[in-house]
């Protein structure tokens, strides 16, 4: 075992994994932060999506041995207890999601984008989300409430 | 999960990164994205695990004789931030699929090293004229990259030394071209094309469609002249679940000549 020290939405934990043990397993493992999802497991799909130390990364393909020091933010992090970032009341309002399962990966690569380009073309908002697969919505949707969170949030600052 | 466990090491420096791989059966994670799942799902069993995400291996630096040394830690997404050194490097990292969290992870030496037939980056890497430089703890040498990619997934690198660098042998400057053909968003692609003006012409490497990136110099972009190189070297296409050979045959000339058109518009 390995001790592992990181941030987790602003908390300092503690955790102690075997070198072979996956980001994705540790958060929802050890860390009980079971919003992340595991889907296929080979870097393709997008629901393992967490930031580390900002930047989106599928944490399926990361050993949490490596993650000693970061900053971890998980969809849980991205509001307050009973609130919502203007990026999830977006999909809520648009319809951004189905059955859910890509959900939180789609919503860490949309903050990510609208904290790097607060005014996305539709361009790079498809090339945003490439890396986050979802089999219910046919995108049409995700991009709508991407464009809508950006355009709040322009509104809003 | 990784079912079997291994030691890990994350060395501080090329020198402990060297002194790791010394025995010669170590796995190098660079960004991870492709050796971390070929773990999980048990395409590589190692017994020891080299993480390079912390010997200090990321950067473009511009030598005093003008030379780029690419890092070769240096994600996609530092070329599309600071990548001005290496222009066309850069132009393929913003095109590289798998979104963001791929771009944040994946490396200029990983992907490389990996050397899968579909990657961009080792055509990119053959246009260029780029040197491998392999560290280990006998010492630096260095491979052209004409000579580095020996087949598919398989190169020069021996396996106690660590890729450290990619050399550029000059900025690309404005004057190249990169066509890319994939069939969805999210697909590999099928066949890349990287132009670069050289001194006999345009020094074109075709990726994608054959086991190693191919290289053909083209003197102008005449479809017939273009056609006639690209079937000269593309003797044996590469076949994949993306495509079979007779379809990258036929399309090989097409995206090295929507390269060229490119190249000789910048």
């Amino acid at each position: 075992m390995t001790r592992v020290n990181v941030t987790v939405n602003g908390r300092a934990r503690e955790i102690d994994v075997e070198p072979a043990k996956l980001l994705v397993h540790a958060v929802r493992e050890d860390l009980g932060l079971t919003g992340t999802h595991v889907g296929c497991l080979t870097g393709d799909c997008g629901a393992c999506t967490v930031r580390i130390d900002g930047a989106t990364v599928k944490s399926c393909s990361v050993l949490a041995v490596s993650a000693e020091g970061a900053q971890i933010t998980t969809v849980e992090g991205l509001a307050g207890p009973g609130g919502l970032h203007p990026v999830q009341q977006a999909f809520w309002d648009e319809f951004g999601f189905q059955c859910g399962y890509c959900l939180p990966g789609m919503l860490l690569t949309a903050c990510e984008l609208l904290e790097d380009d607060p005014d996305p073309t539709d361009e790079a908002i498809t090339l945003a989300v490439n890396g986050n697969l979802c089999r219910c919505t046919g995108y049409h949707a995700v991009k709508r409430s991407i464009r809508c969170a950006a355009d709040r949030m322009r509104e809003g600052s | 999960m990784i079912t079997r466990d291994f030691a890990y090491h994350a060395p501080a420096d090329l020198g402990g990164v060297t002194a790791a791989l010394a025995g010669g059966d170590a796995v190098i994670v660079g960004g991870g994205t492709m050796v971390v799942p070929d773990m999980t799902h048990g395409r590589t069993t190692p017994g020891v695990v080299v993480d390079l995400s912390r010997a200090g291996l990321a950067g473009l630096t511009q030598t005093a004789g003008g030379e780029v040394v690419v890092g070769a830690t240096t994600t996609y997404t530092q070329l599309l931030r600071g990548g001005e050194l290496a222009p066309l490097l850069r132009r393929v990292a913003g095109g590289v699929t798998g979104g963001p969290q791929i771009r944040n992870k994946g490396t200029v030496g990983g992907s490389a090293c990996y050397a899968n037939p579909s990657s961009e980056i080792p055509a990119a890497l053959l246009a260029l004229g780029a040197r491998m430089r392999l560290a280990s703890a006998r010492g630096v040498r260095e491979v052209a990259a004409a000579d580095f990619f020996t087949g598919a997934f398989t190169t020069e690198r021996r396996p106690d030394e660590v890729l450290a660098a990619v050399v550029l042998p000059s900025p690309d400057g404005p004057a190249f071209g990169y066509h890319k053909l994939k069939l969805s968003e999210s697909s590999w692609p099928i066949a890349t094309a990287a132009c670069v003006r050289g001194p006999g012409g345009w020094r074109v490497a075709l990726g994608g469609v054959a086991a190693t990136p191919l290289l053909v110099t083209i003197e102008s972009a005449d479809p017939r002249h273009v056609r006639a190189e690209v079937a000269r070297v593309l003797t044996e296409p590469w076949s994949d679940v993306l495509a079979d050979g007779d379809y990258r045959r036929r399309v090989a000339p097409v995206v090295a000549l929507r390269a060229l058109k490119e190249g000789e518009a910048s």
